[in-house]
């Protein structure tokens, strides 16, 4: 045993601590690897906003025909629907993943590190818009083959996407907030209902002009309701700023409120 | 048995409310959704959507609710009950036929459960009180019939998380079929998978008795399509039994 | 670098009240039961958990106003070994490297290096979910070592792990401290704080009720212990004989125990004495003081499987 103050290897005083930027890759690299080393974690959440889009728009084919609908191709109505749902689904994922790293204390190990806390939510929430994108771009083409038209023309892609990864950010949010704070399985099943029903409740099924009662009221007053149809103009005419701000707007606010959740909830950790 | 598997749902709401609630919310989404769709060509002659809707509840709800029944039993197997109720006197059979009765129950349970909760916003069973007396029968041989089949595959896996698994299938046999929206309102190979659908002339049979009137083709349909099933499905369930059995 | 412990904390049922310092280049061993605030106290000093009261410092810096300074300077491995088990250790080594800074270029041979330290070189691309519990535990130990720390916290390092997979991690943390690291250890295992550690201090249900170096804790119970069994009927009678002798002291059951206060020579005596009392010895066992001794007589109690 040693006596006190002999140092035989010289110690680095302190570890310089990791940058923001380099931390987020190195934690969306381990996110990602999942995806390849866990496909049958991803493959539910690639292949669920596929059926959701073929089963929608055969089962209610018709409703096109509805007077003041504004599409004919029920595909068109439902891709995107199901392209922003799915987006959403996938952020919600990283509440899992976060909610699995509490249980088995990896998520104390990045707590530990000299990383400037940012980096433990901007990391994952890489990894989370690069999932979405990956459900994104299948569910597309799936749509797309399955008859689906970009009447926007390639804007429709921009403005889906915007829709999609803001809604897979707010899940993020919503999720992260959860997890912090239940620290176990119960949260997933809140976190997942809850998305469900931000993105039900909206203009999902039918346009506001179509629907009728209750869920009228609730689909106008629903942020939702704006991030679908940021998301739906490109694939019901043309891409506009009067079909996009609302959209812009209801992600920015929801994301600054679902990551305030987030925040607050990482806080209470070391409480 | 039977009372053991009810107990075990009524001690468990979190795995039961979501085969409650979740054919009602959508039945409510579908109503304020759908409500124009009515005056669609090719749409049954009804009163009001939710009147069409009544029958893909009660059916989305039992077939969610087997589920969990299934997933119960390979509970049991994973946890070894299974194996401490076949060192019992208990008949080998009787141990299965007494969880598929649970799920009768249940499934009876849910069909007068969605009926009566809708009643109010305005259902109406043009088949009366005897029509809603084949559809809570047709509740509970349509969970007998799909209990069948999650009993199978979870005496043949053994395990919860594959029992679990079948959910999608369910979804997927649920959303091909005619639950949901008219066949006739279908088009092209979505129609055709509809059409050779079994679930859809479940749905139809029990939609008949609500929005037509006691017609011998609606009982029939309404019982005879589970029954059919059922056969089948707990014939599967038998021989899992079995296997199971020999290889102890 | 040095600890300073004042700090008191409450979670739910435990409450824990701590003051403890550890000079540079010391090992110090917190040494307690399960469930004794052993693992509680090594999350407040490693950032984990905000103290409710009190102040600590770790290498000179304050745990709760300084904590990304803290976790610069210390290295920690905790109870669990918490790794990703889709993860590689070398993948692993490279994510630690990234969050705590190590220059892109050393990345690569201070990864070697630490493999191969731990004897985990040919492991090294293998997931961590085929890694064995000891693997495990050597792998969190290059994990936590990564930037080379002053400070070394290890929560519980053998734990669950068989006696060979204890010992070369002991080798391990030997010459870590030989090289310089301050190493703070929690153990419920007396014989490793025994080997390990230069200073012990046991807890007991939030408090630390004893420390000192091995040696002199065990020079505080003094007297060594004598064990005898005798027939069931002759306890009490036997209980009497030995009380003459010094202090009862608690021993496994069916023994009785006693620290002799004339030291070893009056054994003779003892057997003698118990022999005209009427109650012969079964059998019998002398032993110097242990940390277990000094264990028993702080708290009351035994360690479980502790032995004697």
């Amino acid at each position: 045993m040693s006596t006190p103050g002999t140092h035989v290897l010289s110690h680095a005083d302190q570890a310089p601590g990791g940058t923001v930027l380099r931390s987020s890759r190195g934690i969306a690299l381990r996110g990602l690897r999942a995806i390849v080393r866990l496909p049958s974690a991803f493959f539910p959440a690639m292949m669920m906003p596929i059926f959701q889009a073929i089963a929608f728009s055969g089962t209610f084919f018709a409703i096109t025909k509805i007077p003041g609908f504004p599409t004919d191709r029920s595909i068109n109505w439902f891709l995107p629907l199901a392209a922003v749902m799915g987006s959403g689904f996938s952020g919600v994922g990283v509440g899992f993943t976060t909610i699995r790293d509490l249980e088995s204390g990896f998520f104390d190990r990045l707590r530990m590190a000299p990383v400037p806390r940012t980096a433990l939510v901007i990391g994952p929430l890489l990894a989370v818009w690069v999932r979405t994108l990956l459900v994104l771009a299948a569910v597309t083409v799936v749509g797309v083959l399955f008859g689906a038209r970009l009447t926007g023309g390639p804007m429709a892609l921009l403005t889906l996407a915007a829709a999609g990864l803001g809604t897979a950010t707010i899940g993020a949010g919503w999720s992260l907030g959860l997890a912090y704070r239940f620290r176990d399985m119960r949260a997933a099943a809140l976190m997942q209902l809850g998305l469900f029903n931000a993105i039900f409740l909206t203009n999902a099924q039918a346009p506001l002009n179509v629907m009728t009662g209750w869920l009228h009221a609730v689909a106008k007053v629903n942020p939702f309701t704006n991030i679908l149809r940021l998301g739906r103009q490109g694939f019901l005419g043309d891409v506009t700023w009067d079909g996009s701000w609302g959209g812009l707007v209801a992600i920015a606010v929801l994301t600054a409120l679902a990551w305030l959740f987030a925040q607050t909830g990482l806080r209470r950790l070391d409480a | 048995m039977s009372k053991r598997s009810i107990l075990a749902i009524v001690r468990q709401p979190a795995l039961v409310l979501p085969s409650l609630i979740f054919p009602l919310f959508f039945a409510a989404l579908g109503t304020s959704s759908f409500g124009r769709a009515t005056a669609l060509p090719g749409f049954p002659q009804v009163d009001s959507f939710l009147d069409f809707s009544l029958a893909g509840s009660v059916v989305q709800g039992v077939l969610f609710g087997s589920v969990t029944g299934g997933t119960a039993l390979a509970t049991d197997i994973e946890l070894g009950f299974f194996d401490r109720l076949l060192a019992t006197p208990t008949s080998r059979v009787s141990i299965l036929l007494g969880r598929l009765a649970g799920a009768a129950a249940f499934g009876a349970a849910q069909a007068l459960f969605f009926t009566v909760v809708l009643l109010p916003f305005g259902v109406s069973i043009k088949a009366g009180v005897a029509g809603v007396a084949v559809i809570v029968v047709s509740g509970a041989l349509t969970a007998m019939a799909i209990g069948g089949f999650t009993a199978a595959m979870a005496l043949r896996t053994g395990s919860s998380e594959a029992v679990q698994g079948s959910f999608p299938l369910l979804f997927i046999a649920l959303f091909f079929s005619s639950a949901f929206f008219p066949r006739q309102n279908m088009d092209g190979a979505y129609k055709a998978v509809a059409d050779a659908n079994p679930i859809s002339y479940l749905v139809e049979g029990i939609r008949g008795l609500t929005i037509e009137g006691f017609t011998a083709a609606n009982v029939a349909k309404a019982l005879l399509v589970p029954v059919g099933i059922g056969v089948a499905s707990v014939a599967l369930a038998l021989r899992a039994l079995r296997s199971r059995l020999a290889a102890r | 670098m040095s600890l300073h412990v004042d700090i008191s904390l409450r979670l739910g049922t435990l409450d824990i009240e701590a003051t403890l310092d550890v000079q540079p280049g010391e090992v110090v061993a917190l040494l307690g039961p399960n469930g004794a605030g052993k693992s509680t106290t090594v999350r407040m000093l490693t950032t984990l958990l905000r103290p409710t009261a009190g102040r600590a410092t770790v290498a000179g810096f304050d745990v709760a106003t300084q904590a990304n300074d803290v976790r610069r300077s210390i290295g920690v491995a905790l109870q669990d070994a918490a790794i990703d088990p889709l993860m590689t250790g070398r993948e692993l080594l490279d994510l630690q490297a990234v969050l705590y800074g190590i220059a892109p270029s050393a990345v690569r041979t201070r990864g070697d290096e630490l493999l191969e330290r731990v004897g985990l070189t040919a492991a090294a691309d293998r997931r961590v979910g085929t890694y064995s519990g000891g693997m495990r535990r050597r792998l969190d130990l290059a994990l936590s070592l990564i930037h080379q720390p002053t400070v070394l916290f290890l929560d519980e390092p053998t734990t669950g792990l068989d006696p060979m997979s204890r010992i070369t991690l002991w080798e391990e943390v030997r010459r870590l401290n030989r090289e310089g690291t301050t190493v703070l250890l929690t153990t419920q295992y007396l014989e490793e704080a025994d080997q390990l550690a230069d200073r012990v201090a046991i807890i007991d249900h939030g408090r630390i009720v004893r420390e000192g170096t091995p040696t002199a804790l065990k020079a505080e119970v003094g007297a060594p212990t004598l064990q005898v069994s005798v027939a069931a009927d002759h306890v009490e009678t036997a209980r009497d004989v030995l009380a003459r002798f010094g202090e009862l002291r608690p021993t496994p059951e069916g023994t009785l125990g006693v620290g002799l206060s004339g030291g070893a020579t009056v054994v003779t005596d003892v057997v003698r004495a118990l022999d005209d009392a009427g109650a012969p010895v079964h059998h019998l066992e002398l032993n110097e003081p242990s940390l277990d001794d000094v264990f028993a007589e702080a708290t009351g109690y035994r360690l479980e499987g502790a032995g004697s």
